[in-house]
């Protein structure tokens, strides 16, 4: 069926370029650059690898490319074709990409997206690869946990991230408040730095996708030690985090966030919204990954902004997760002993290091956090929370279920209308709860 | 094969080829998707299951906020791009002046792509950073912020005032080609019958220029009712879902859910509402008579 | 008297029209001379307070904006001129001839354009790997023309139907072929629906994002679309670049634009009826 399609559309083809051809549109056919539909053996033992990456910016493809060039010299029979689709539509580009199985050898994961990878067989499991490789034993356990699911790892991640807290200095002391630790009083400093009539307002919220960065984070921490920190929607007797009574304190409290203490605007913002109203002096709080550092020091003073660590519930604990991208090898690989050269080598301490650095994550090896970097500046926060295991609680998130990819529309859609008064606080929270319940349910099935 | 015969067959083989092998077949097997459960999270499980993603849409009272929407999204924008492209062209018909850079301002929107449209506006109504309020704030007109795009009342407003900025345009330079092409005997007659300028306007040039205007307005409806990228661009078809057309509730499902199959069915949905729309659309304006049917 | 206030009133109606509408392209241009510390300044700066060219200079430095440019202006120019090609002879024999299955070749042509693309997206993927064309121009050129065709003829058609075709009847009596009829007499009357139509044509494929993000992988294949939406990164959107690099993508639209708007507007009135 599918042959006989191929040849047919094979002649019309040829027709249509005959046309066109007659139509004086010859000589488009690209010959430029790297070889189109390459990734075979081209010259003697010469290997040829391609390679996409999902989290792009001119930036990271400058430092990867960096480290190709390095891998390269090094591997002289080795050749790496890098893809940068650009970071909006990235992920859909290398689905497609495997669902048409394009050659491809190693390719950008990420830890929203390695569920549904694993679930379709795209991805090659790296343990054995990963077993034979002398620097896997300084690997952080966040770090490989990040990349497994279930048994496996599929991913090398490239760095990790934690959201922190982003404050104005400035502001702060103007008022002689406090450095707020806990989301309590997170809000009550956030209201206090508000003036609308100045268009200044305390806290950069996010009420459009992603929303539930917010609202998710808030109500895990009031969950606190109640949560199970495997099965993070669920607390330890199975119910599912949005049904206790803590949920409704902590949406309870991020209604008051919104009304006291953000820009009415901002139910609709993004992430561009949120960081920028925070360059531009809108508002005072921002809570981020360390990868948004780069916009800060570009558009702020240097002095008016410093971090803090992530609000804590009121039973003195937050819970975080670690987030990560990081390198796979899709299933169809040709190459994939060449792949994972690849990945071991961008991964080794000393490129992986560099390249955290350079980008603003955190690394991934053990020792890379004795670095002075990573001690000083805005850094420093992120490794401050890691050192404290039993107040910043970590957990695994959710994304082993296949609802995890619409969750964020549903939970930002359903939140908005709260805040707009159009549903009640019971009704949010039953319809979440009743969301990860089914979840759960077919989950089990 | 006789010469003419031969003409038209020629004639017309390579757009009839080309459409067919490349669009329509293509979008029939995007449809099949419309009847499996088709998720990308699980793409080795794809069973067909007859009509239930149609049900699920109906049952959605999401999907049916978004028909109203699309209602209005349509026939609002249609109506102001129609009668101030309409009014352009008609002030533009006789030289001026810089008529020439005018009429290059005038295409300019059409330049941009929607997603960079969504973009500039979503920054333009932005309460505290967009100079709208700004503006407004300044010259007293407000004394608060406005939430152009984060208040239900004024969300669909601020969208459909982007897409009637966008596609002004499109009328404006179609309708002017249009104008160029009415014979002035027509006027110089028109004129010794002593109608004036409004009367020639109804009896002389709307009626010349009509299959131009009933093919421009039929085909924009089609292209405004199916794309998403301006509403998406700005409000994400929120606040709370109260922005969502057909079009940029289709591309939710994909984008969020990864579900072709709630897709691909809300996308036959959507084309069965343009077919029956446009039969409509051709019979009421009685098209056969203009000779496009 | 009555005349010279119609003057004014149009003077008025176009000069407000303008203030309107100019806006946004005003916004656009002035961010894209303001350094990076500005863009977001609040109190708004509506005349920059520090003018640099930073922004253009960056997007030629961060990215191969005059490859993407280049690619762009191929693709899109090859394709819709192979789609005037194509267009042109179809709508002639639509509006002159009348045959078995014309009223439903039109009413397809309508319905082509109803299809959500994202629908097709992937299937076209697929076909496109099967044919071994990703990765190559010549990929977008086919789909930007097929995309094309159908409103291409559908407007062109419009255009003959006004053209009376006593016009190449009296060629043909003369001794010419209906092609060079068609090519001879009838077209120069139609250069301003064939201009009005080719510049739509160009435009759209000019700022088509989703198919070129697909199809095309390697740096020096890129168009513009997709360099432009790359400057949108994870939490931030670059808008020194996006706006830089938007005031330049529009040039050619717009010039491309004044020169055929001498076709446009070079009108008919006289054409129709001396022919």
């Amino acid at each position: 069926m599918r042959r006989h399609g191929r040849k047919t559309v094979g002649l019309l083809l040829s027709g249509v370029m005959m046309l066109s051809v007659l139509a004086g549109c010859g000589g488009n056919n690209s010959t430029d650059g790297e070889s189109a539909n390459g990734g075979g053996k081209s010259d003697g033992e010469t290997v040829k690898l391609r390679m996409v990456e999902s989290l792009t910016s001119p930036k990271r493809t400058e430092l990867l490319q960096k480290m190709i060039d390095q891998f390269e010299t090094e591997n002289p029979t080795i050749q790496v074709e890098l893809i940068s689709p650009p970071f909006d539509q990235a992920d859909n580009k290398i689905r497609t990409m495997l669902a048409g199985k394009q050659d491809l050898d190693v390719m950008e994961v990420r830890d929203l997206n390695v569920a549904e990878f694993v679930n379709n067989k795209y991805t090659e499991p790296l343990d054995a690869y990963a077993a034979k490789w002398s620097d896997y034993a300084t690997v952080t356990a966040t770090a490989k946990s990040v990349g497994t699911v279930g048994e496996n790892l599929y991913f090398m991640p490239s760095g990790l991230y934690l959201r922190q807290m982003f404050y104005r200095q400035d502001w702060l002391k103007e008022k002689g408040l406090e450095v707020p630790e806990t989301w309590q009083e997170l809000v009550d400093t956030a209201a206090a730095l508000t003036d609308s009539s100045k268009n200044r307002y305390g806290f950069s919220f996010r009420g459009g996708p992603g929303s539930n960065g917010t609202t998710d984070t808030m109500i895990l921490s009031y969950n606190g030690d109640n949560v199970n920190l495997d099965d993070s929607q669920f607390t330890k007797d199975g119910k599912t985090i949005y049904s206790t009574p803590e949920a409704k304190q902590a949406m309870e409290l991020y209604m008051k966030l919104y009304k006291e203490a953000s820009p009415p605007d901002s139910i609709n913002w993004g992430f561009s919204e949120q960081v920028q109203a925070f360059t531009s002096g809108v508002t005072g709080i921002l809570l981020q990954d360390p990868d948004v550092i780069q916009s800060l020091q570009q558009s702020m003073d240097e002095g008016t902004w410093a971090t803090a660590p992530m609000p804590k519930g009121p039973n003195g604990k937050a819970l975080m997760a670690a987030g990560a991208s990081g390198w796979g090898i899709p299933s169809y690989s040709k190459h994939k002993e060449e792949a994972w050269k690849l990945i071991e080598f961008m991964s080794s301490p000393k490129q992986n290091t560099a390249f955290s650095k350079d980008y603003g994550l955190i690394p991934v090896h053990t020792a890379a956090a004795e670095d002075e970097f990573f001690k000083t500046g805005p850094y420093k926060t992120l490794l401050d929370m890691g050192n404290q295991p039993d107040v910043f609680v970590s957990y695994k998130p959710a994304f082993q279920y296949p609802g995890t990819g619409q969750w964020g529309q549903v939970s930002a859609e359903s939140q908005q209308s709260f805040l707009l008064g159009k549903t009640s606080l019971d009704d949010l929270l039953k319809k979440w709860d009743e969301y990860w319940a089914n979840e759960k349910t077919k989950m089990q099935k | 094969m006789n010469n003419r015969k031969l003409f038209i067959v020629l004639s017309l083989v390579p757009a009839l080829l080309l459409v067919l092998v490349f669009t329509c077949y293509p979008f029939f097997k995007g449809i099949v998707m419309a009847f499996q459960e088709y998720k990308l999270f699980d793409l080795n499980n794809v069973p067909f299951v007859g009509f239930d993603n149609f049900k699920a849409a109906f049952d959605d009272p999401k999907f049916m906020h978004a028909l109203t929407n699309s209602a209005y999204w349509v026939f609002v924008s249609l109506f102001f791009q129609f009668v101030i492209g309409f009014a352009l062209a008609l002030l533009l018909k006789k030289p001026f002046r810089g008529r020439g850079i005018y009429q290059g301002f005038v295409f300019y929107s059409w330049a941009l792509s929607g997603f960079l449209i969504g973009m500039i506006w979503k920054w333009i109504f932005n309460s505290q950073m967009g100079p709208v309020n700004d503006i407004l704030m300044r010259l007293g007109i407000i004394d608060e912020r406005i939430g152009f795009l984060s208040d239900p009342k004024w969300a669909m407003v601020s969208v459909i005032v982007a897409n009637v900025w966008y596609g002004i345009a499109f009328f404006a330079i179609m309708l002017l080609a249009a104008l160029q092409s009415v014979p002035g005997e027509l006027y110089e007659a028109a004129d010794m019958d002593g109608a004036g300028t409004v009367r020639q306007l109804f009896s002389v040039t709307l009626p010349y220029i009509m299959p131009t205007v009933i093919t421009t307005t039929l085909l924009r409806a089609i292209w405004i009712f199916n794309d998403p990228t301006i509403i998406y661009g700005m409000t994400n078809g929120g606040p709370a879902g109260s922005t969502h057309v057909l079009s940029s509730f289709m591309l939710d499902k994909i984008i969020y859910a990864g579900d072709y199959g709630a897709a691909s069915a809300v996308g036959v949905i959507m084309i069965g509402i343009l077919l029956l729309y446009t039969i409509f659309y051709l019979s009421v304006t009685r098209s056969e008579k203009v000779g496009d049917f | 008297m009555k005349r010279f206030t119609l003057i004014g009133l149009k003077g008025i109606v176009l000069a407000l029209y303008f203030i309107v509408m100019a806006f946004p392209l005003y916004w656009i241009t002035i961010t894209s001379l303001k350094p990076q510390k500005d863009i977001f300044s609040v109190p708004l700066q509506y005349w920059p307070k520090t003018l640099t060219l930073d922004n253009y200079v960056n997007i030629f430095k961060i990215s191969k904006f005059h490859v993407y440019f280049a690619n762009s202006l191929i693709v899109a120019i090859t394709a819709a001129v192979i789609v005037m090609i194509i267009a042109i002879l179809g709508a002639y024999v639509m509006a002159r001839f009348t045959f078995r299955g014309h009223r439903q070749i039109m009413l397809a042509f309508f319905a082509t354009q109803m299809l959500p693309g994202f629908i097709s997206l992937a299937p076209l993927y697929l076909m496109m790997s099967d044919m071994q064309l990703i990765n190559n121009r010549f990929s977008l050129v086919l789909m930007y023309t097929v995309t094309l065709i159908p409103f291409s003829t559908i407007m062109l058609r419009g255009f003959f139907q006004r053209i009376p075709s006593s016009l190449e009847e009296a060629a043909m009596i003369d001794g010419c072929s209906r092609f060079t009829a068609l090519l001879r007499i009838i077209m120069p009357v139609m250069l301003p629906g064939i201009a009005s139509t080719f510049i739509f044509a160009f435009v759209q494929n000019w700022n088509e994002l989703f198919l070129a993000v697909m199809f095309i992988d390697s740096e020096p294949l890129k168009t513009l679309p997709v360099a432009m939406n790359s400057f949108i990164l994870k939490f931030d959107v670059n808008w020194g670049a996006m706006s830089a690099g938007t005031v330049l993508s529009v040039i050619p639209t717009v010039l491309l634009f004044a020169i055929a708007q001498k076709f446009i507007v070079s009108g008919l009135t006289q054409g129709a009826e001396k022919g």
